[in-house]
């Protein structure tokens, strides 16, 4: 696109002059601060900004050799998109980052963080050695010796309060190497609170998409928007948290004059660039996705044969749907019914069109139902399966669909291997590792508080508890725990502690622990507002850019990282760390039993060999190492919108980039990967599909498979169930598996071979003869509008429970108080209790949460960025211009936001903006590191303080979670702002 | 089109409110409610036609706490470089020229105004005190170097760059800058001090009037009355006051850049400070000549303090009764200073 | 030879930042200096734009005839520079400056602003190209590597153009046509007193 300038030979560089500084010692990378007449006064000014005193990473002297500049790929941390990051490193220094043109994600483009994050790994403001809190001081420690204490801890609190009382947080920035590593160590370990980042923010996606059609993941790619006539962001700000999925976005609508129609209670970015805004109040995706279907089912532009032949009780939806009028919709959601009805006709008749989602649609107590939701409308107008079309979820971090695949969740083993026995006998066939042994490790749970006592097999079987309750688990009466103590330990390896409402309570929780563990770059909130005195420990964990292994983008796509640098400072990487840790507590052994250890690091590629070949449920057993690092050197040969590489291409030919999952059979079969998921106009063997026949054959008389659909030349012309050895019998394919793969399957099987299935047949022979008769390994089943096993099968409206509408409060009410994932969820009481006493009077503001283009997550690591801070100094809630003129707040003045819980407050900016509507403030989620208006920074370990410190705004939301997930409610509280 | 504007006209405009002009732009289109938009908003989207109908210079929102950094586009830049590189240094070169070349003149016609001698002649009376003496030079001097590295900002490029090369006039012209920057502050403290000094006789008064219209006795023979300071001192006072004021305003403005105005205040603050600065030049030009080769004697004032009592008689006769008169006997009159022994 | 432009479409400009920090890092420019920036129109209400600002490397630069000691110059690609050894800090060039590009150190007490330091379209300034002294005083030199300004290679809807005048007024043409409106040359006019036709 752009126009080059070519002068002479480039065969010098902007690095040589670095270099040759570097080389002659006289220039090191904050050289250029000093010296360029850019002097230390304007740093000085900032105030927050030291010359920090370490120097990162001395290159290596004055080599008498021309420096070399070696070009290292990795993928940029900061959200799902998965854009590649090119870096140039000279003697062993990053010294530059160059557009990655030959990634067909993000050619060559960045975002403001992506653009930046090379000060990431620079950061002389990171943890650079391990640190343990004595007495209120932070102290510098060895490696060896915190290894030793935690471990030690570790095992003693475990003598005495059982596995359960360790709670494992996990990253969402981990490689799914090391998520992977993590999830089998909290196996050997003998629990199953082992979660991440995705609890918060598209748990509910995960386990409402998974529900509706088989697999909780986005179906699409951010390239294959570029085909969409229509498109629809419900709860997204894509141009903020994913601005390179923009690119995509924004090219769809300028070739297709696509409509692009944002429904969202804030006017944000992204909304600026829609055909069409639709203003909802904060909470009402329900009555909105079902006002939007009233039309569709009342003109009869649902697609009526994709109905018939691919969903599961859509006449269910109907009936909910009838009470949604126009009328109701706009009473409940404030949207008028005329707008909806034109959203509406375009997206059932101007096709293809997506859904695109984010947390604006998961984070809420109707999380899942919203999802829900949301597919259906998708199903209802045909929009899956095809290109342009699909759910098209967003999701936040380089790698937490990799990590969410990978089994950092209560619920599941990796891989999305239920916590059943036939799951937790699988993996430990992969592992090699006997599954009593593992059943062993595991709590026996006494009876407690009328609840039945839980056998070690059960409890094995026993979801653990959410991120989003870790602190309820230590803070309840010990009998309200549905587990054999309370949460004593806390081991948190990349995780913000400021990302998880209700903050006052979690810090109490934090205060409580005999044992808080922080591994990461950063010391995080975790190290800086809690008022523990001793038996905290600092790990430094190098970034993801530091380390080798494999990431999962938002559309399936797995890329390979390579280091780019070795670790700063001291710090280590995830794998080591685990290692160090396990060996440590004595099963060092079990976890890396089949994975290679060099220098007492176990090797990714290994780790992921093992992933391939215990991964066939999700089809993560294709991608082996040595194909994604093909991918990775041959990117510039896959297609912008296809994704597809030439089919002549040696090494890639055929290949979908990245190979998204489900990648089916081993790697020799060479599956190119599902661009696009349960696409019938494809061979299965080429990456199509069918929607998955996950729940049963039939029910209640109604057949569960497809009818008349089936993927491009499939053998079976109708709906199928999923195969096992039994059905190949039946079918008489038994007789194309390969000896060796019989061997294997009846191996497996034992007493009952006919179960082993498509899944857990590790000769992947099943899956292979699926490929030959073209149908897909998982069955040919219907989506399914009605999911009978979740709480509301059918999604129905709940207001909020900090609802601003106590008169919908009784007609809509959440879901009754009930036990869920081992605490109680008392959502209804508090409900009830918010609307008798009026909150909504004296908290009249809705608040709700987002994020900012330059920052993410908890931020610290982003706040240390001086590159990035500079360009949000301030926390700042936005306040509508009449509410700001009723208070008499002038923009950029100091506000306090007072929440209903806990006597909250936050002392913060306002931004005066018309972006918000009346009655409803924004803030951000990235900040930390003040309190209720108290300046933290001191308690950060000295220079480790992030650039930008600010109010979290979790500090002032509230109660509420989603029944099926424990998904936090972060858009929809209630508040009052008053000048401060 | 966008409005046309001269920049006079809009640097007056912003000067009459006095600070800088809203940050936030108008919005051209008003939210309504809940829904604020049923039509495209793409289609609606602001251009910057649209915006210079509204405005003059473009404006927004910027998130780092840099306000003049909110300005997008400011076509006056455009105004402003017409002003300084097509006006200003013609005007300077004009004025000052103007004023050498009417001194020149003037000291050709009516030659040194020479000391008419009388009987007190040899008497000496004190005109300026010391701590007058040290703030008048002080002044001067900085003045002087003031107007030289300010002029160097309109000139130097021109008359010197070609001669010492840009090096060298880098390096001078920095030295220039910090000079001028360092030397307002003593500049400025000597025009407080010679307003608080020098304020009480300068009040502008009936004899003036005589004066200027016997003019001054600079033309023609005969000297009207004046008090202490003549109606052409007083003037010379109130030009020194008041450029004083003014260079002292808008050079701290330029020194504080934007601490109190905006991109247009600042060009007007620089506009306003260099068009007075040349009118002060050569104002001040005229009290050199006056002062020093104009007229015989008057330098004395300065020089010394004291001035030949006939001199003072012919210029300043209601001056010296009032001295004479209030120190009647007073050390002054004595014919000459004590003999040094 | 070709003359150097930015365009900034402001249709796909969605303020992310990227060419900021991208500007930050690759010439490693300090805090408080903002040699690009985006500026948002109409904020928070229908119509909103962003707009992405930097030196725009005007025909006829006001900053250079405004400059008191002619530090400035344009080179052969219409890039217009400076010598941060000849410039004083004066802070004319801001004055004269549509786009407020130029930005000034604070590096003592008043008036003692610093080398004023701008955008430099990645083509570092009058030193030999590539020398350490040309790298520490104006940051890379990637035009005379065959590059362009990174700002625009990392825009992430690649909102912001740069390159030969002719060439990216082509490319945002052909944009204009495929969506059907335009969203304007932002700063042309006043940079180089032509706009884009279409």
């Amino acid at each position: 696109m752009l126009i080059k300038r070519k002068v002479g030979e480039a065969s010098r560089s902007k690095h040589q002059a670095v270099a040759a500084g570097l080389a002659a010692g006289v220039l090191d990378r904050r050289a250029f601060l000093r010296r360029s007449g850019l002097t230390a006064g304007a740093l000085a000014a900032a105030g927050t900004i030291q010359l920090g005193a370490v120097r990162k990473a001395q290159a290596a002297g004055s080599s008498a050799v021309g420096p070399d500049t070696v070009i290292k790929k990795n993928v940029c941390t900061h959200c799902s998109v998965g854009c590649t990051v090119t870096a140039e490193v000279v003697n062993g220094v990053w010294v530059g980052q160059e557009p990655s043109y030959a990634s067909p994600i993000n050619r060559g483009t960045h975002c403001a963080k992506g653009a930046a994050i090379r000060e990431l790994v620079s950061s002389d403001r990171r943890l650079k050695y391990p640190m343990k809190l004595e007495g209120g001081q932070w102290k510098r420690i060895s490696w060896d010796q915190a290894y030793e204490e935690i471990g030690d801890k570790l095992l003693a609190i475990r003598e005495k309060n059982g596995a359960d009382s360790v709670y494992w947080l996990g990253s969402a920035k981990f490689t799914n190497e090391a998520s992977y590593l993590m999830r089998k160590f909290a196996a050997l370990w003998g629990t199953n609170s082992i979660d991440h980042q995705a609890r918060i923010c598209h748990s509910t996606t995960v386990a409402g998409v998974a529900n509706t059609w088989g697999y909780g993941a986005q179906t699409n790619s951010y390239n294959d928007i570029r085909n969409a006539k229509t498109m629809i962001v419900l709860g997204g700000n894509p141009a903020e948290a994913h601005p390179v999925s923009l690119q995509h976005v924004l090219s769809g609508k300028e070739i297709n004059r696509a409509n692009m129609i944002v429904i969202d209670p804030r006017f944000t970015r992204t909304a600026a660039h829609a055909t069409e805004y639709v203003r909802i109040r904060s909470g009402t995706d329900i009555p909105v996705v079902w006002g939007i279907l009233w039309h569709i089912f009342q003109n009869g532009w649902e697609d009526k044969e994709f109905i018939a032949q691919r969903v599961y009780a859509m006449d269910d939806v109907r009936k909910e749907v009838a009470k949604w009028t126009p009328d109701e919709v706009e009473r409940v959601s404030g949207v008028p019914g005329e707008q909806l009805k034109r959203v509406a006709e375009k997206f059932a008749k101007e096709k293809p069109a997506t859904l695109i989602w984010c947390m604006g649609a998961t984070q809420h107590t109707v999380g899942t139902a919203n999802v829900r939701a949301l597919c259906i409308l998708c199903l209802a107008t045909g929009n899956v399966g095809k290109p342009g079309t699909g759910a098209n979820i967003f999701r936040g971090h380089t790698n937490v669909q990799g990590a969410t695949d990978l089994g950092l969740d209560v619920t599941t083993l990796p891989l999305y291997y239920g916590l059943v026995e036939g799951g937790w006998r699988h993996w430990a066939r992969v592992w090699d590792v006997p599954y009593e042994w593992l059943q062993s490790r595991f709590d026996e749970v006494p009876a407690q508080a009328g609840r039945k006592a839980r056998s070690r097999k059960e409890n094995m079987e026993a979801p653990g508890i959410t991120s989003t309750r870790w602190f309820d688990a230590v803070n309840l009466p010990p009998e309200q725990i549905d587990q054999r103590s309370p949460i004593k330990a806390f081991m948190v390896f990349g995780h913000g502690g400021n990302t998880v409402t209700r903050m006052p309570e979690a810090i109490e929780g934090m205060n409580k622990l005999e044992l808080l563990v922080v591994a990461d770059p950063h010391p995080t909130t975790f190290a800086a507002l809690d008022a523990r005195q001793d038996n905290t420990y600092l790990l430094p964990i190098c970034t993801s850019l530091e380390m080798d292994g494999s990431r999962t983008a938002s559309n399936r796509s797995i890329q390979w990282g390579e280091q780019i640098v070795k670790p700063a400072f001291e710090s280590k990487n995830d794998y080591e760390v685990l290692y160090r840790l396990a060996t440590k507590l004595g099963f060092a052994d079990k976890l890396c039993k089949n994975i290679k250890v060099e220098n007492g690091v176990p090797v990714a590629e290994d780790i992921l060999r093992e992933i391939n070949r215990g991964g066939w449920s999700t089809g993560y057993c294709g991608q082996s190492p040595e194909r994604l690092k093909a991918h990775m050197r041959n990117q510039h040969k896959f297609d912008l919108i296809t994704l597809r590489a030439p089919k002549d291409d040696p090494e890639v030919g055929g290949d979908y980039y990245g190979l998204p999952w489900p990648c089916w059979g081993k790697p020799e079969l060479r599956h190119p990967g599902s661009a696009i998921l349960y696409n019938t106009n494809m061979l299965v063997k080429e990456g199509g599909g069918t929607f998955r026949a996950r729940f049963g054959t039939e029910r209640n008389g109604q057949t569960l498979l497809a009818e008349d659909s089936f993927s491009k030349g499939s053998d079976l012309t109708d709906g199928y169930p999923e195969f096992t050895f039994g059905v190949f019998k039946k079918l008489g394919w038994d007789k194309d598996l390969t000896d060796e793969e019989r061997a294997t399957i009846l191996k497996i099987g034992g007493e009952k071979p006919d179960t082993v299935s498509w899944a857990t047949d590790l000769s992947g022979g099943i899956q292979r003869v699926c490929l030959e008769h073209g149908v897909s390994p998982f069955g040919n089943g219907k989506a399914r509008a009605n999911a009978w096993n979740l709480p509301d099968p059918v999604p129905v409206h709940r207001e909020p429970i900090y609802s601003p509408r106590p008169d919908l409060v009784a007609k809509y009410p959440t879901r009754p108080d009930e036990r869920q994932l081992r605490v109680p969820n008392i959502g209804l009481t508090v409900q009830k209790a918010v609307a008798e006493r009026n909150i909504a009077k004296d908290f009249p503001i809705i608040l709700t949460s987002g994020r900012l283009v330059e920052y993410e997550g908890g931020g610290e690591e982003t706040r240390s960025n001086p590159w990035l801070a500079e360009l949000q100094q301030d926390m700042f809630v936005e306040i509508n211009t009449g509410d700001a003129a009723e208070r008499g707040i002038k923009d950029g003045q100091f506000v306090w936001v007072y929440g209903p819980e806990n006597k909250s407050k936050t002392k913060v900016k306002a931004l005066v903006t018309d972006r918000v509507g009346k009655g409803v403030a924004f803030m951000p989620f990235h900040f930390s590191g003040w309190y209720q208006g108290k300046d933290m920074r001191d308690y950060y370990p000295k220079g480790t303080d992030p650039v930008v410190l600010g109010e979290s705004v979790n500090t002032v939301t509230t109660y509420g979670f989603d029944p099926v997930t424990g998904m936090q409610e972060t858009k929809c509280t209630l508040c009052q702002i008053q000048a401060a | 089109m966008r409005r046309a504007t001269t920049l006079f006209s809009t640097l007056l405009v912003a000067a009459t409110l006095g600070v800088a002009a809203p940050a936030f732009a108008q919005s051209p289109i008003q939210a309504d409610g809940v829904n604020p938009m049923g039509a495209r908003p793409t289609a609606d989207s602001v251009n910057e036609e649209f915006l210079f109908k509204q405005s003059d210079k473009i404006q927004g929102r910027i998130s780092i706490p840099d306000r003049k950094a909110a300005n997008l586009i400011q076509p006056q830049g455009r105004e402003y470089q017409n002003f300084r590189e097509g006006w200003l240094p013609w005007i300077g070169a004009l004025v000052i020229l103007g004023m050498l070349a009417a001194l020149g003149l003037f000291f050709l016609f009516r030659g040194r105004i020479k000391m008419e001698h009388s009987q007190e002649s040899g008497k000496k009376i004190l005109r300026f005190n010391a701590f007058e003496r040290f703030t008048h030079w002080m002044t001067a001097t900085c003045f002087i170097i003031l107007s030289l590295s300010g002029l160097n900002y309109i000139f130097g490029k021109r008359l010197l760059m070609p001669l010492i090369g840009p090096d060298a006039f880098g390096a001078l012209a920095q030295w220039a800058k910090y000079s001028h920057v360092y030397l307002a502050w003593p500049f400025m403290l000597g025009v407080a001090f010679m307003f608080v000094l020098w304020i009480k006789d300068n009040i502008p008064n009936k004899v003036d009037i005589a004066w200027l219209k016997a003019g001054g006795g600079l033309i023609g023979r005969g000297h009207p009355h004046a008090a202490r300071f003549n109606a052409g001192q007083k003037g010379v006072f109130w030009m020194v006051a008041g450029f004083g004021a003014a260079m002292s305003v808008t050079g701290l403005m330029m020194i504080f850049p934007f601490a109190l105005t905006d991109i247009n205040g600042m060009q007007l603050m620089q506009v306003v400070h260099s068009v007075i600065g040349i009118v002060f030049i050569a104002g001040i030009l005229a009290h050199i000549y006056i002062g020093s080769l104009g007229m015989e004697g008057a330098y004395d004032a300065m020089g010394s303090g004291k001035v030949d009592l006939a001199w003072a008689r012919a210029h300043h006769d209601l001056w010296v009764e009032q001295e004479q008169a209030r120190t009647a006997s007073g050390p002054q009159l004595k014919g000459h200073p004590a003999p040094a022994e | 030879m070709a003359r150097m432009k930015f365009l900034c479409d402001a249709d796909r400009c969605i303020e992310c930042n990227a060419c900021v920090t991208a500007c930050k890092n690759e010439h490693e420019v300090p805090w408080g200096i903002n040699r690009r920036r985006v500026v948002t129109l109409n904020d928070g209400k229908p119509g909103e734009r962003s707009v992405s600002m930097a030196c725009m490397h005007c025909t006829d630069a006001p900053c250079a005839a405004v400059c008191p000691v002619n530090c400035f110059y344009t080179t052969a690609d219409a890039v217009v520079l400076h010598s941060k050894d000849i410039c004083i800090g004066c802070g004319y060039c801001f004055y004269a400056c549509p786009f407020g590009a130029p930005q000034y150190p604070r590096v003592g007490n008043f008036g003692s602003r610093g080398k004023m330091d701008k955008c430099t379209y990645c083509s570092g300034g009058p030193e030999p190209d590539f020398s350490t002294a040309e790298y520490e005083k104006y940051g890379s030199n990637r035009l005379a590597e065959g590059k362009l300004p990174l700002c625009a290679e990392m825009c992430s809807t690649k909102a912001l153009l740069a390159g030969d005048g002719e060439m990216i007024a082509e490319i945002y043409k052909q944009r204009v046509i495929k969506r059907g409106y335009g969203s304007g040359a932002w700063g042309w006019k006043t940079a180089y007193r032509e706009t884009v036709a279409i």
